[in-house]
This record gives C-alpha cells, sequence and structure tokens, in this order.
C-alpha cells in the first residue's frame, strides 16, 4: 500500500527552505523526502515509487537542470515542478523545454504548489498506468507459440483465413483454431481490436 | 674683347644654310615672343641678377625669356668664342628670339660681329653700354636701338658735398694720360656751378706718391672725387680702379667715383648706373618691338639715369647721415647683419630655438593633453563607479533574489503549514512553536541579506574631506550634461550665491548626485519636451548645504513616499530599484539626510542636505 503512496522528493540546499517545504508537504497530507543537493538525489534512486521532484534551479555543485538532464537520460521518467529562488528566462525555458512540468518561484504560494505538484502526479500516474499496460501486453505476446504469432502477423497485415492458410501452407480449418487461441491469449475479442492491439504494440516497439 | 673668326663665321654660315628649312619653318610658326638676352660677363653677377630683375617685371607674362652669357672677361678665347657662337645657333634653331637684349659692351661687340650669322633679322636692343664706347663704332644698325649709359661726375660730386655738408673743399684728382686729360678737361667744366659750395682744387698729373702725401694731410673740411687714372705725372701705368684704391688708401678725406668697379676700394660711392633701370628700359623696348613698333620709330632716352651706389663700410667710417642715403640707392658691403655674417651659424641657432620652442609647445600641449585625459579619465571613472555597481547590482540580482527569496520562500511555507495544521485542529501545538521560530530566523536571515548587499553596493571607504559641494557639482556637469543631451532633456546646473562647505567623500556625494539625475531623467523620458527638463541647484542655509534635484515628471504617488529609498522598491519596470536607495546610504554615510517632495505643479523634488563645514577653524568631521 505505502509503495503505491506516491513520493514527493525535495531537492533544495536551503535547510531551512527544505525543511519548511517538507513539513508543509507532511501537512497537506503529501509524502516527502528531502535532499540537500542533486548528489543526494542521485545516491537514493527512488526505484519505482509513483511520484515527483520539486526541484531547485541554483545549488552548489550540479543544479537543478543538470539532473533533470541526467534524469533523462536515464529513462527516468519522474515529472520535475521547479521552484526557484530567481527566475531568469533562459533558465525557465531550457526547463521547459526540457519536459519540466512547472518552474515555480519563491516565495510560491500554496496553492500554486499543490496545484503544480498534483499535476506533476497525475502525469506521473498516466505515465505508469501506460507503462503497466504497455507491459502486460508485451507480457500477452511473449507468450504466442512461434505459429501463432505468425498467424498474428498475417491478421494484421489484412489477410483472410484461406489467404493465410496458403501461405503458411497449412489447413485453413488450424489457421482458424490458431486465431481463436491467440484472440484469447491476447484478451481481444474481435479482428478489430486485434488491429488496435497490434498498432499499439507497433508503438511500444518504436 | 674677342676678335673677329673669319672661319667660325664661314663654317656658321653653312650650318645656317643647312638649317635654313629649319628656321623658315620656326620662323613661320614664331608667334610667340621670345626674348634672349646676352651678358657680357658672367649672369649671376649681382648687376646682371638686378638687370634681369627689372627686365623680367617689365617684359609681359606671356614673353618667353632666356638667358645667355658670354662670362668674360673671365673666359675669352678664339676657339671658346667659336664654340660658344656655334652652341648659340644650334640651341636657337627651332626656337629663335624675337628680341635679342644684348648686356654689356662685350656683349654688344660679339652681337655686333656674328649677328649675320646667329640672329641676321632678330632686332637687338643693348643696354649698360657707355655713350662712350657707342661713340667709338660705326654707326649701328637701324635695329640695333638701346638707352647708352653715362659716367655721371657731377652727380657724384653733388652727392660728396651733400653727404658731407662741412666740406668747404673739393679736390678732384685727375691723371695724365690722354683719357686722364679728357675727363680732367670735362671736369674742369663740371665743376664751375659747385664754386659757391666749395673752392675746387685739381691734383692733376701729379707723381703718385704727391698725391697720396697730400691726399693724407687733407683735413675735415675736403672731399676727393676722382675718375682714376691710367697714368701718373711720373708716366706710371694704372688701372683707374687701382688709382682709387690707391687714392682712398692714403686720404683722410672721403673719396668718391663715378665708376661702379671703384666700389670695394674704399670710395664712399657716386652717381652710377642703376641695373634694375636698366632692366626695365630694356623691357620696355623689347615691349615695344616685340608690339610691332619699327626700331626707328621708337622715341627714347638720350642716357639712361643714374644711381647712388654706397659703400656702407665707408659711410659708417665717415659718419655719413644714413638718412641722407636715398632709398633706391644701392647700398654695398652694409654691415653684414648678424643673419648675414653667421647664416649658418644663424640657422643652426634658429633650428635649435625652434626645436627648444617645438619641444616646449609639444610638452605644454602634452601637458594639457594630459591634464584633459585625466579629466576624461576622472569622468569616466565616476561613470564607471556607476555603472559598475549597477552592473555588478545586475550581476548580483540573480544571486541577490534568490538569498532573499530562499528565506521568504521558507518563511511561507512554515506560514501555510502553520495555517494548515491550525486548521486541522489537532494539537500541534510543539510544532507550530518550532515553525514560528523558522519564521523568525528566516525573516533575520533575509534582512542580514539585504544589510550586505547595501555594505556591498555602498563598500567604499569614506574619505572625509572638506569641499565645496558648488564644486563638486560642476565638477560633474561634464558627465551629467552628454547625457542629458542623450536623453533630449534640458539640464540646468545653479551653484548657490556663495559657498557650500561641507566635510564629506566628495565622489560619494557626487554618486548621489548621479543617482539623483539619472533618475530625474528616468522620471521625464518619453514626456513632451517642454517636461523635458531637470535642474539641479546646491542651496545653502545658516548651517546647512542643500543639494536639490528637480524634475517635471510624473511625481511621486503618495503611497510611495515612504518606501521611495528603500532596496528594489521601483516604480520602474526596468529598474532595479538600488539608485535612490544607494543615495540614501550616501547621503546618511556622510552624515546627511535625504527626502523626496511633490514639485510645485508636477514632477518631485529630491532634497539631500548635510551639516554646513563651519569656518576654516571648525572644519573637521560633521
Amino acid at each position: 500500500m505505502s509503495a503505491s503512496l506516491p513520493l514527493i522528493h525535495v531537492v533544495d540546499d536551503d535547510e531551512s527552505l527544505r525543511t519548511a517545504l517538507l513539513r508543509l508537504l507532511d501537512a497537506a497530507g503529501f509524502e516527502a523526502r528531502g535532499y540537500a543537493s542533486t548528489g543526494d538525489f542521485l545516491l537514493q534512486p527512488p526505484l519505482d515509487r509513483p511520484g515527483c521532484v520539486l526541484l531547485d534551479v541554483r545549488m552548489p555543485g550540479p543544479s537543478g537542470l543538470d539532473l533533470q538532464a541526467a534524469l533523462r537520460r536515464q529513462g527516468n521518467a519522474l515529472p520535475v515542478v521547479f521552484l526557484t529562488g530567481y527566475a531568469d528566462v533562459a533558465a525557465s525555458v531550457r526547463a521547459m523545454k526540457a519536459g519540466a512540468v512547472d518552474f515555480l518561484t519563491k516565495p510560491v504560494e500554496r496553492e500554486a504548489l499543490f496545484e503544480a505538484l498534483q499535476r506533476a502526479l497525475a502525469r506521473d500516474a498516466a505515465q505508469r498506468a501506460a507503462r503497466a499496460e504497455a507491459e502486460q501486453l508485451r507480457a500477452a505476446f511473449a507468450a504466442l507459440t512461434p505459429r501463432e504469432r505468425a498467424v498474428f502477423d498475417h491478421i494484421v497485415a489484412g489477410q483472410l483465413n484461406k489467404q493465410i492458410a496458403d501461405q503458411l501452407g497449412i489447413a485453413e480449418r488450424t489457421v482458424k483454431l490458431q486465431r481463436a487461441q491467440l484472440m484469447a491469449k491476447l484478451g481481444v475479442g474481435s479482428a478489430a481490436e486485434l488491429g488496435r492491439l497490434a498498432e499499439r504494440l507497433r508503438h511500444l516497439a518504436d | 674683347m674677342p676678335t673677329d673668326h673669319p672661319n667660325a663665321a664661314a663654317r656658321l654660315v653653312r650650318l645656317l644654310a643647312a638649317c635654313g628649312l629649319l628656321l623658315a619653318l620656326a620662323a613661320l610658326a614664331g608667334e610667340t615672343r621670345h626674348v634672349l638676352v646676352l651678358y657680357s660677363n658672367n649672369r649671376l653677377l649681382p648687376a646682371n641678377l638686378e638687370f634681369e630683375a627689372g627686365l623680367r617685371e617689365t617684359l609681359a607674362n606671356s614673353t618667353e625669356l632666356s638667358a645667355e652669357f658670354l662670362d668674360y672677361p673671365r673666359f675669352d678665347g678664339e676657339s671658346y668664342i667659336r664654340a660658344l657662337a656655334l652652341f648659340l645657333n644650334e640651341k636657337y634653331a627651332r626656337r629663335p628670339p624675337t628680341v635679342l637684349v644684348v648686356g654689356g659692351e662685350g656683349a654688344l661687340g660679339f652681337l655686333l660681329r656674328h649677328r649675320a650669322e646667329l640672329f641676321p633679322r632678330v632686332p637687338v636692343v643693348h643696354t649698360a653700354v657707355a655713350r662712350s664706347f657707342l661713340s667709338s663704332l660705326p654707326p649701328l644698325p637701324a635695329d640695333v636701338v638701346g638707352v647708352p649709359i653715362q659716367y655721371d661726375f657731377p652727380g657724384t660730386i653733388d652727392l660728396a658735398l651733400r653727404w658731407h655738408p662741412q666740406a668747404r673743399r673739393l679736390v678732384v684728382v685727375t691723371g695724365a694720360s690722354a683719357q686722364d686729360q679728357a675727363w680732367e678737361a670735362e671736369l674742369r667744366g663740371e665743376v664751375a656751378r659747385f664754386q659757391d659750395r666749395a673752392t675746387v682744387e685739381f691734383f692733376a698729373g701729379l707723381p703718385t706718391r704727391a698725391v697720396l702725401d697730400r691726399l693724407s694731410g687733407l683735413g675735415g673740411d675736403a672731399v676727393v672725387f676722382t675718375p682714376g687714372y691710367f697714368e701718373d705725372g711720373e708716366g706710371h701705368q694704372f688701372v683707374p680702379r687701382e688709382a682709387a684704391r690707391l687714392m682712398a688708401a692714403a686720404a683722410a678725406a672721403p673719396v668718391y667715383g663715378p665708376f661702379d668697379p671703384f666700389i670695394g676700394t674704399g670710395i664712399v660711392g657716386g652717381s652710377m648706373p642703376s641695373f634694375a633701370a636698366m632692366g626695365r628700359q630694356a623691357g620696355e623696348i623689347a615691349n615695344a618691338l616685340l608690339a610691332g613698333v619699327a626700331p626707328t620709330a621708337l622715341r627714347l632716352p638720350e642716357i639712361m639715369l643714374t644711381t647712388v651706389n654706397v659703400d656702407w663700410r665707408q659711410v659708417r667710417r665717415w659718419g655719413i647721415d644714413a638718412n641722407a642715403i636715398p632709398g633706391d640707392a644701392i647700398v654695398r658691403f652694409k654691415a653684414p647683419t648678424f643673419l648675414e655674417a653667421h647664416r649658418n651659424e644663424a640657422i643652426v641657432a634658429a633650428a635649435v630655438f625652434l626645436l627648444q620652442a617645438g619641444l616646449i609647445a609639444w610638452l605644454l600641449v602634452e601637458r594639457r593633453h594630459r591634464r584633459l585625459a585625466n579629466l576624461a579619465v576622472q569622468q569616466l571613472r565616476f561613470e564607471l563607479a556607476h555603472a559598475a555597481r549597477l552592473a555588478v547590482a545586475g550581476e548580483l540580482t540573480g544571486a541577490i533574489a534568490h538569498e532573499i527569496n530562499q528565506p521568504l520562500g521558507a518563511i511561507l511555507s512554515n506560514a501555510d503549514t502553520a495555517d494548515l495544521l491550525l486548521a486541522s485542529g489537532a494539537d500541534r501545538r510543539d510544532e507550530l512553536r518550532e515553525i514560528l521560530a523558522d519564521i523568525r530566523r528566516d525573516d533575520l536571515r533575509a534582512s542580514t541579506v539585504i544589510q550586505r548587499l547595501r555594505a556591498l553596493l555602498a563598500k567604499q571607504a569614506v574619505e572625509r574631506q572638506p569641499f565645496d559641494l558648488n564644486g563638486a557639482v560642476r565638477e560633474m556637469e561634464p558627465v551629467l550634461r552628454p547625457e542629458a543631451r542623450r536623453r533630449g532633456v534640458a539640464l540646468d546646473v545653479q551653484s548657490a550665491a556663495t559657498a557650500a562647505p561641507l566635510v564629506g567623500d566628495r565622489v560619494q556625494i557626487q554618486q548621489v548626485l548621479l543617482n539623483l539625475v539619472l533618475n530625474a531623467l528616468e522620471a521625464v523620458n518619453g514626456l513632451p519636451e517642454a517636461r523635458r527638463t531637470v535642474a539641479v541647484s546646491v542651496e545653502r542655509d545658516a548651517d546647512r548645504v542643500i543639494l536639490v534635484v528637480r524634475d517635471h515628471g510624473h511625481g511621486i504617488a503618495p503611497e510611495h513616499l515612504p518606501k521611495l529609498f528603500d532596496s528594489f522598491f521601483s516604480t520602474k519596470r526596468q529598474g532595479m530599484g538600488l539608485g535612490l536607495s544607494i543615495a540614501r546610504t550616501l547621503v546618511e554615510a556622510n552624515g546627511g539626510h535625504i527626502w523626496a517632495e511633490p514639485g510645485s505643479g508636477e514632477g518631485a523634488v529630491f532634497r539631500a542636505e548635510w551639516p554646513a563645514a563651519g569656518g576654516a577653524g571648525s572644519l573637521g568631521p560633521a
């Protein structure tokens, strides 16, 4: 249960501010964890917990923007909300281009902060759901036998059972049987559904 | 004198025949007015230079002038004359002269002999030829004309008597030869008219010894005139010039002579023909001939007028009144001026002097440049000081904002948390106390940042010196005016009527002025021209010195007045809100006080005041 609760990572070198933020998030019912630097955050990777990062821009050592870039390189899709003492245009543009959810300036109004964090968490949840579904799909697809996969390929290519049977050199009846089996394994009820699924798989493969 | 050269002549005739066609062509084409001058002696002799100057100034500008000279008596001889004639023939074959001017008896003689070969139909003007020489020649061809010269015996005697007004005796020395006797006869006729001015004595045909002896015994009441002589009473032969030299050396009275060559032998001078006048006379005749006047139709003077020639050394020796010397007299051997005597030394000295003067001038200019440069540097320094502060402030803006926003962010979050905790209704008193402590701490932290910032911006050793605010303000004008001009704002700067002494850091006070004026310039930016005015004035009352900066901008909203001088307060979109804050910091650092008030009518008035420094005795830290 606790594992599915979103965790907000607060990265800010200013202890006083960090403490205040953690305190506020706690009071508001969020679970949050503080880090004094980007290094600290990277040393305690938040594994596979839903959540987001509340990130200061200016910090001693690697900046918040550096951390954002590092996360992207690692394929970590944790959404980032920036919170900065000084919103210079160049930094904010760079941050938003790199996919930041928001770019807030200190001192930040509670509502604005919570709203941005909610959006970040929503984005995280959506990303996670999509990832889970894709994962499930991949697993189902992996469970198909080689013959079933071949039939699948011909079906999504729009061929009729008879044509498939001719090409694979098997009886049309066998094609029908395998078609029913693979649709059951993939959990689809119609050819149209199968087509959509094939489309999604192609997307995931890209 | 050159003799006839038949061989040369024959050769020249043949040559002429060969060149005949060319000559004819040249004559046809020869519409140009070409005057050739042929001098007897060296062309560079002073007499000839004077002559040529006179000739040149008289001839029409379009007239081409050539000059040749035989260089008698230094060069002579048959082959030389032959070569010379050949040379002249060759040289002028293509460009024949239209008028020929011959100077001196030698040149006239040469020409008369070679005319047929050289310039057969070219009219000739003779000049500087003595009438006596002409009378010794056969009559001249009709197209050989000129004004002869004559040696002026009476003119020279008259000169001698005028220059020595005390003279009562006129001694005339002549010789024993035929020529000497001719001169004697001429002179005996001439002196009659001087009888009433002096008694005239002739030393005629005496032995030289006797002449010199008697001349040496003359008193201050005598003057001597002599044409020289060729032979003395004892039959000794002389050149007149040498005779004159002996006489001048021996005589106890001034000696005068009528011949130009005598000048320099020790005689005082005489009335002699002027070469410049001869040049002008020859020029006039040449002009007439060139204009087509027939030589026979010319109306020429009988004789050239003469000019006074004088040896300056003798003028000094005999104490002759320099004013008596006519302005057109030719003064020879004038005691060379320093410049003449030491030309090279003078040139070197002048060069050194000029060099030194130049060096001094250069140094002065350099000094001025340096002063101006220093001034400019000083101005730049002001601008830089300000610009640097602003730049530093700009550079620091991020850091500063970060520094300040950090505690502010913490405070806000803590306050929000407290709010949430209170709303939750739970008893979280310990937590709330902790939060309040944090808020207090962060508040102090923010305040410290501001203080640090102020210290940074005003960071400069305060130098407390007595100075006059009027002067400090005037010094800033060269900085302020261009800026005002650049922004199209009329800037008026008024000093106080009296001195405005205060004790403080001059540069900091100037920084205050700069900030206030920049602020005022900003305030009137974009307004109609009539309102784009900023007035700076220095005022003085009993115990205060006040700097006033007025603008006609939009003024200050009443609600803005209290925080006007706060850091980072700005009503300007681009403003950092530091200018007035820095101004206040600096004013107060110098023991003063600054405030703003609405202007009468429109705009704002900023006043910065400091305690006035007392009399000379009480100048000290205010």
